[in-house]
């Protein structure tokens, strides 16, 4: 968001990607976490496992 | 304060005290003529209707002997059963007992949420000021509590009111409330000593209790403020609880249990929490409305500039408490369906469902406003230009998330509009009316406002730290994951799995939009860090910016009026639900449209009160000039 020229435009691609990729594990994770607390397990593909 | 303002506030004192010594005096002693009239039966017959409780008797036996049964099992031989008053019990006064009650009690609530939370956010500005040695974060925190000031005063008028309209109008009823309440009165009557003694203490103590160790004893005099109202506040809810879901009493109503166990029922901590948060919220945008009206009111630069910054930190209190908000309000509905399912639907299923499709509009008024004043108020800084591209795609979201809120299930046809429709529900906005969809819209509502208010907090700002632009891209990926995240939760589980799974992802949704928040402040707060700071022009903001400000009271004050016919109203033709019976010729829910008048009346009530408690406020602050005496042979 900010305008910031320490990072070459390559690194900033990479960071972006593995910025998304962080962010999917970590939801992917959360949303297992969420369902599986309230008795709702889920699947490796996320369809309900109960 | 001026003496008329002290004046107000004792006379409204004694007036609170002279009620509660008066229900007091008729709680007590009127319990024996409420129990002996309300139900119409001797007292050996009341015995007789209490007897299945706690023991078993078979039918063509002699009844048991209630000595017998204490002595084998230890009972308390006294219990005394709820009252089942009668038409004729109620007193007739000409209008309805029950609009006279819905005024005051709305406005004693409006107020009390008023004055419960100003000192909140008061005492932690102050303790801010204090740390940072910025005495402007002082004086705004001392002109809250100048103008909550006389709203304590009203509060204890329609406290006292309210009190008082209850006895009389409902004496069974409140007979009842001060037999399984008890010696709880009692300390609910000391509390206000000891919130009066330190609110008057913390607030004319200010000047006196300024700098070094005396500001620490300025600030614990806070503290105990706030412990004090807020005790008030759970205290006064346990009452509102127990009428719709009792707790200690049998099936009769009979006290079984102890005072804690009367006051924990399944609903009390959800509408502490949700109370606590909300009245939060409403304080914010009361005092914003204060700031908003004093900017519009002078053309000195400074004072707009004060003005500015104080209409500022009062939106910012308001949306930040108000961002939780909802899920307090999806705890305390979750928990009704868990305490009983038809409670649940009479709110969400029934008559009362359209009335969230009002609620829904009031709130995309409340986002809509607080947006639009935190994007006018980017202006302030020129570093605000980076962000201005994105407030189109914000505004967007916002637009589409309200229009899908706002779309109802079930709609009121004829049968030629269902004939022209092909059925009673749209073929295809009918699946935007059900709440997998509106799961969706709130949530990403939420996370459109906390972008506003994330890009506005960093409008003034330049990072520096070398990390800056891995921190940006991992803060878009996770908004952008998040939402897509909510999207597909709602999706998928909401239509093309089973109700368990569908109600569950709901909390997976929360949960996401929560995680975008903490990991927007914890973000931002590191990357900020020693950052280039941009100047901002305080003052410096477009005049109908403010209209947002005058629009955020008037939205939460009629959200709030909304929202509590509709927690009352749940318990149908209940006093205390399944346990005592209302009996008076207004024991049914009322019509919606004769709910929004009642509404609309006490929302334009209070804001009439709340102007004059602005013009209060602004008094005690003007001096006349003296007068210049008369010199012999004209005016001098």
């Amino acid at each position: 968001m900010d305008n910031n020229n320490e990072m070459s435009t390559a690194a900033t691609m990479l960071a972006t990607v593995l910025a998304f990729v962080l962010a999917l594990l970590a939801f992917y994770g959360l949303d297992h976490f969420f369902m599986s607390i309230q008795g709702l397990p889920l699947n490796l593909d996320l369809t309900p496992a109960g | 304060m001026s003496n008329n303002s002290m004046q107000t506030a004792s006379c409204s004192r004694l007036l609170l005290w002279f009620s509660l010594f008066v229900a007091l005096l008729f709680g007590s002693g009127g319990m024996n003529l409420v129990y002996a009239a309300d139900t119409g039966v001797a007292s050996s017959s009341l015995q007789e209707r209490i007897a299945p409780v706690g023991r078993v008797q078979v039918d063509g036996q002699e009844p048991i002997p209630q000595a017998a049964v204490s002595k084998v099992r230890g009972e308390k031989p006294e219990l005394i059963v709820a009252p089942r008053p009668s038409r004729g019990d109620y007193p007739d006064i000409g209008i309805s007992s029950r609009a006279v009650v819905w005024v005051l009690a709305q406005m004693h609530l409006f107020f009390g949420a008023l004055v419960l939370a100003v000192p909140l956010f008061v005492l932690v500005i102050e303790f801010m000021g204090f740390k940072t040695g910025d005495e402007r974060y002082d004086v705004m925190a001392h002109e809250f509590m100048k103008i909550s000031l006389t709203g304590f005063s009203i509060t204890a008028i329609f406290g006292g009111s309210l009190a008082l309209a209850l006895f009389v109008l409902y004496p069974d009823f409140m007979g009842y409330m001060m037999h399984v309440f008890g010696a709880q009165w009692l300390v609910y009557a000391g509390l206000f000593f000891l919130e009066s003694f330190f609110l008057y203490t913390y607030y004319y103590g200010w000047n006196a209790m300024r700098y070094g160790n005396l500001k620490w004893v300025h600030l614990t005099l806070g503290l105990l403020l706030n412990a004090s109202g807020m005790t008030i506040m759970v205290l006064a809810n346990s009452w509102a609880t127990f009428m719709m879901a009792p707790s200690g009493v049998n099936e009769v109503g009979a006290v079984i249990g102890n005072i804690w166990e009367i006051m924990k029922g399944p609903l009390w901590n959800p509408i502490n929490l949700h109370r606590f948060i909300a009245n939060i919220a409403f304080g914010g945008a009361v005092v914003g409305a204060y700031a908003a009206f004093k900017f519009l009111s002078t053309r000195d630069p400074e004072k707009r500039a004060h003005y500015d910054w104080m209409g500022y930190t009062s939106n910012f209190i308001g949306i930040l408490a108000f961002l939780p908000l909802p899920f307090a309000g999806y705890w305390l509905m979750a928990e009704v369906y868990a305490y009983s399912q038809q409670m649940g639907i009479t709110a969400m299923g029934g008559i009362l469902a359209w009335l969230f499709i009002v609620q829904a509009v009031l709130i995309g008024t409340i986002l809509l406003a607080g947006n639009f004043y935190l994007w006018s108020g980017m202006s302030r800084t020129e570093g605000s230009v980076r962000y201005q591209p994105l407030i189109k795609y914000i505004a967007f979201v916002l637009v589409i998330c309200f229009l899908t809120w706002v779309t109802p299930h079930t709609l009121i046809l004829s049968a030629s509009e269902i004939a022209e429709l092909g059925g009673s529900h749209h073929h295809v906005l009918g699946p935007l009316g059900i709440m997998p969809a509106k799961n969706i819209a709130v949530n990403l509502m939420l996370i459109a406002t906390f972008l506003s208010f994330q890009l506005y907090r960093r409008s003034d700002k330049v990072a520096t730290v070398s990390w800056a632009r891995a921190g940006n891209a991992l803060l878009v990926a996770i908004y952008v994951v998040a939402m897509v995240n909510i999207i597909f939760l709602g999706v998928y589980y909401g239509y093309f799995t089973n109700t368990v799974y569908k109600v569950g992802s709901s909390v997976a949704q929360v949960g996401s939009t929560l995680v975008v928040i903490v990991a927007g402040i914890v973000i931002d707060s590191l990357m900020f860090k020693n950052a280039k700071t941009l100047p901002s022009h305080w003052g410096k903001i477009p005049d109908r910016s403010q209209y947002a400000l005058f629009a955020l009271p008037i939205a939460f004050t009629w959200l709030m009026g909304l929202m509590g016919y509709v927690r009352s109203s749940v318990k149908t033709h209940w006093h205390v639900y399944t346990v005592m019976k209302d009996n008076s010729p207004d024991n049914f829910i009322p019509t919606i449209g004769y709910a929004g008048n009642m509404i609309t009346i006490v929302t334009v009530l209070f804001l009439l009160f709340v102007l004059f408690m602005f013009w209060i406020a602004n008094l005690s602050a003007t001096k006349q000039p003296k007068p210049v005496a008369i010199s012999e042979g004209g005016v001098a």
